[in-house]
């Protein structure tokens, strides 16, 4: 099915409550629906099994015009289909769930909620995932007209209010893992229940590491904004800056040349090889295997220096600019990436060979922490996670974007969905990604690395889609034909994943929930990315109970405060 | 006089802070080479003494609602058990410093003491990790104790005697490893399960329990502990290598036996993943055991009816 007949039959199983339907690019189809009728709409895609939820973007469109907008964008292929509802900007503001439909949406349902303050009918939690416990009502960070001076904590309450329920009972009790845990590197935190050994609940909550990136775009200009996307995450921040800049090239309507195109394509692979051979190492560890962790980790760095000769940074390459690359490929790099792929390919075939053989390792990911096919696309998993279960979900294939039509990837499936298929995937997908990246240096083209760009982009909307190592990335941009961009909206691939945690764990023994966590490879900062965070670090909570005043400390005065701390 | 050297040879040497000191540099040795096999620097020969020195000049942290009595007293119940335990192995070739007949079993009762006091700290200090902690290790307790005893048995059957004296005596003789080599290696894991060491470290698994039964530990307590712990790996090795490989007399044999072992032990804990614990028990019972079962049977058959 191509992009076409794929649109086509999307506006047929909506005809009935598609009260306007546009098409802003030629692979998007833009219905807009009324509130009401958006579970019969939903339903009608999900049981025509047409593509999935990918994301849902709340847009605040002022106090002048008085309204927001719910934008449910569902992928198939290249093809978006973008139901729009259009509802008045109050705090009554409603939308029907879609969780019992589509389980993921309970995460993009709860973000909706928490940053643009649009109620969810019938929801079957309302406990805040993203933001602090502290953190007053009614006050929503991604509308318009925020103030900082609103978000002032809660008197009498902590930024964390998960109840500590310790013993619940005879032997049934609460294991948190996290916010802070060995387990885990970046902050999350999850509770399970144990009964003995065994898990029979999962809960978890996000949001420790906000740094209200969406917000802070809107007050950076273009340019700027694409040193601060960079930063979402330290481990794919490629693909970040990718999407972001792929984005802004499509509104603009400037066609990059294929030179940068193809070394974004190159520095994208590394990426993905420097990312996976990371998540090795974690899930090695977490498995009890340090050894292999250790040499994972080192010849990580092989790919690591060969992205510092490319683009002189080791984790923030900032390879992109608007427009173009901002590094060539010379001889000598190109020279030394294929020396560094040689040996890399050499020891990921190694690693291939340790994870499909070696017994007491198997003993800890053979199946274990399976899903099905069917479990996948109900879950919503996204990247090598779904890929392990035999559902392709990889942009590359589906949607080839830049270079990937010139050079293509094959996708890599396995069919078991247990944590050894994940392992599998994900390494098979790097010998992939290096004979691509050979191919790419041979037959690099020539030309310009870069364009002039506008500074002010063209009023419009557009959606930008990249595979990151974990999974597709969605970018939703709005521009007003500004120096700035009016939203922008990110979905990181992690989001869609945890379903696979929380669903799995129950009814399996503690020992293998950190390799549950780890099986996704999840990435909390990516996560974490959305709101302005008053923190109690940064506010001045003195520790005397006076928890309404905030002021921003420096070093110094926090220092002079430590050390009178523990002097009293 | 007598008295003088009893105590001199319980508390200075051979026993006592020489015990201390060599259990230290075996854990060294231990971290090193496995360091070493995981292309890791690894820690300068005097880091498990810096360890210990700092952790005993730390603030000891009680939590609230321990029972003080068992908090003070277990770790000092538990390095009191591994150098009494010590008292009885041919420490550094020597003679043992005390000896009966039955000391073997004795021996392995002690050193079961610091294992038993780790799981009751874990239980008494009631953080949630360290319960499953404690769990988990009185668990493998239990998994890995009857077959140790048995491989420790095979020997001593051999020699046609439990005092660990006699045995050492007679396997000078006889290089038991290679006439019940089935009892050498569950008595090698065996002594891996004992110490907690990869692969079968669930007990205190970061990833899952933080540090586990010995989370709430800190400063002097933790200290013992780790102490303990070197006394018995060093005791754990000497009892291995002096029933299997050929007795211990002198201490060039000595230093070679052991740290022949210990290199063994090495190589297994940088090439195994961790068991999770229903693992560990399986693979006790449904190999360990039995198999040294068979080889008591084999050995018991082999000298009622041909010796």
């Amino acid at each position: 099915m191509n992009i076409e007949q794929s649109l086509q039959k999307a506006e047929q199983l909506l005809a009935s409550w598609n009260k306007e339907a546009t098409h802003p690019e030629t692979n998007r189809l833009d219905a807009s629906i009324a509130a009401d009728d958006l579970r019969p709409a939903v339903t009608a895609l999900h049981d025509a099994h047409w593509g999935y939820l990918s994301a849902i973007t709340g847009l605040d469109l002022g106090p002048d015009s008085g309204q927001m907008e719910a934008l449910y964008h569902f992928c198939c292929g290249a093809a978006i289909t973008t139901l729009r509802i259009r509802l008045p900007r109050t705090n009554d503001a409603t939308l029907p769930t879609i969780e019992d439909i589509i389980p993921p949406a309970t995460f993009f349902e709860r973000e909706l909620h928490e940053m643009l303050g649009f109620k969810i009918a019938g929801a079957k939690s309302n406990e805040r995932l993203f933001i602090s416990d502290d953190w007053p009502e009614d006050v929503y960070p991604l509308r318009s007209d925020f103030s900082i001076e609103q978000a002032k904590p809660v008197e009498g309450r902590h930024a964390d209010e998960l109840p500590d329920q310790g013993v619940v009972g005879g032997n049934t009790f609460v294991i948190p893992i996290g916010p802070q845990h060995p387990a885990l590197k970046e902050p999350g935190h999850f509770e399970f229940t144990v009964d003995g050994e065994i898990v029979t609940a999962a809960r978890m909550r996000l949001g420790y590491a906000h740094r209200g990136i969406e917000k802070a775009a809107e007050s950076r200009n273009w340019i700027q904004n694409l040193y601060l996307f960079e930063r979402i995450c330290g481990i794919c921040s490629h693909t970040h800056a990718m999407a972001y800049s792929m984005g802004v090239e499509k509104l603009a309507q400037v066609e990059v040349p294929a030179r940068a195109q193809a070394i974004r394509e190159l520095v994208a692979g590394l990426e993905r090889v420097h990312s996976h051979l990371l998540w090795l190492g974690v899930a090695a560890h977490e498995a009890g295997f340090d050894t292999l962790f250790m040499y994972s980790w080192r010849d990580r760095e092989t790919v690591m220096n060969l992205l510092e000769q490319l683009t002189g940074n080791r984790v923030n390459y900032s390879a992109n600019v608007l427009g173009g690359v901002k590094c060539d490929v010379g001889l000598e790099q190109a020279n030394a990436i294929k020396d560094g792929l040689n040996y890399l390919e050499t020891r990921i075939r190694h690693y291939l060979e340790v994870v499909t053989t070696d017994t007491m390792f198997l003993n800890r990911t053979r199946g274990i922490g399976t899903i099905s096919y069917d479990e996948a696309e109900e879950f919503g998993l996204l990247g090598p996670t779904a890929r392990a279960s035999g559902l392709v979900r990889d942009i590359r294939v589906e949607a080839p974007y830049g270079a990937y039509g010139r050079f293509p990837v094959s996708s890599v499936t396995e069919t078991n969905g247990d944590l050894e298929a994940r392992c599998v995937v994900r390494l098979k997908e790097l010998l992939v990604s290096c004979f691509t990246m050979r191919t790419i240096i041979d037959n690099l083209p020539e030309g310009p690395l870069t364009v002039r760009m506008p500074r002010k982009i063209p009023a419009g909307e557009t959606i930008s889609r990249v595979e990151a190592p974990r999974g597709e990335l969605f970018y939703y941009i709005k521009s007003n034909g500004g120096e700035n961009p009016a939203r922008v909206h990110i979905r990181t691939p992690s989001l869609c994943n945890w379903v696979s945690v929380l669903e799995k764990a129950v009814g399996r023994q503690l020992a293998d929930v950190p390799m549950l966590i780890a099986g996704m490879d999840p990435c909390f900062s990516c996560n974490d990315r959305l709101v302005t965070t008053v923190s109690h670090t940064r506010s001045g909570h003195t520790g005397d109970g006076k928890s309404g005043e905030r002021k921003t400390w420096t070093w110094k005065e926090l220092r002079e405060h430590g050390i009178e701390y523990y002097n009293r | 006089m007598n008295i003088l050297t009893s105590l001199i040879s319980s508390l200075i040497f051979p026993a006592g802070l020489t015990l201390i000191v060599v259990g230290m540099l075996y854990e060294w040795v231990d971290r090193k080479l496995v360091a070493r096999f995981q292309n890791r620097v690894g820690p300068r020969w005097f880091q498990p003494f810096a360890d210990v020195v700092k952790l005993f000049a730390k603030e000891q942290i009680t939590p609230g609602i321990v029972n003080p009595i068992l908090f003070f007293g277990l770790p000092i119940v538990a390095i009191s058990g591994a150098l009494t335990a010590a008292l009885y192995v041919p420490l550094i070739g020597m003679a043992p410093v005390h000896s009966f007949p039955g000391d073997l079993i004795v021996t392995i009762y002690l050193l079961s003491l610091l294992t038993m006091c780790t799981g009751l700290a874990g239980w008494n200090t009631s953080s949630r990790f360290s319960l499953i902690g404690a769990t988990r290790t009185l668990t493998q307790l239990f998994a890995y104790e009857a077959p140790f005893l048995l491989a420790l048995l095979g020997p001593a059957l051999a020699a046609g005697s439990w005092q660990i004296g006699m045995i050492n005596a007679f396997a000078s003789d006889h290089l038991i490893a290679l006439s019940q080599p089935v009892g050498f290696i569950v008595a090698l894991i065996g002594l891996m399960g004992k110490l907690e060491l990869p692969p079968f470290d669930a007990p205190e698994a970061e990833t899952e329990i933080v540090a586990g039964a010995l989370t709430e530990y800190s400063g002097r307590g933790l200290a013992m502990f780790k102490i303990g712990k070197s006394i018995e790996l060093i005791v754990g090795i000497t009892l291995v290598s002096a029933f299997y490989l050929g007795g211990l007399h002198g201490v060039l044999p000595f230093l070679a036996k052991t740290l022949a072992v210990l290199f063994l032990m090495t190589i297994l804990q940088t090439l195994l993943t961790r068991l999770r614990i229903d693992q560990t028990v399986g693979l006790w019972w449904r190999f360990g055991a039995i198999l040294v079962l068979a080889q008591i049977l084999f050995t018991i058959l082999l000298k009622g009816y041909l010796l």
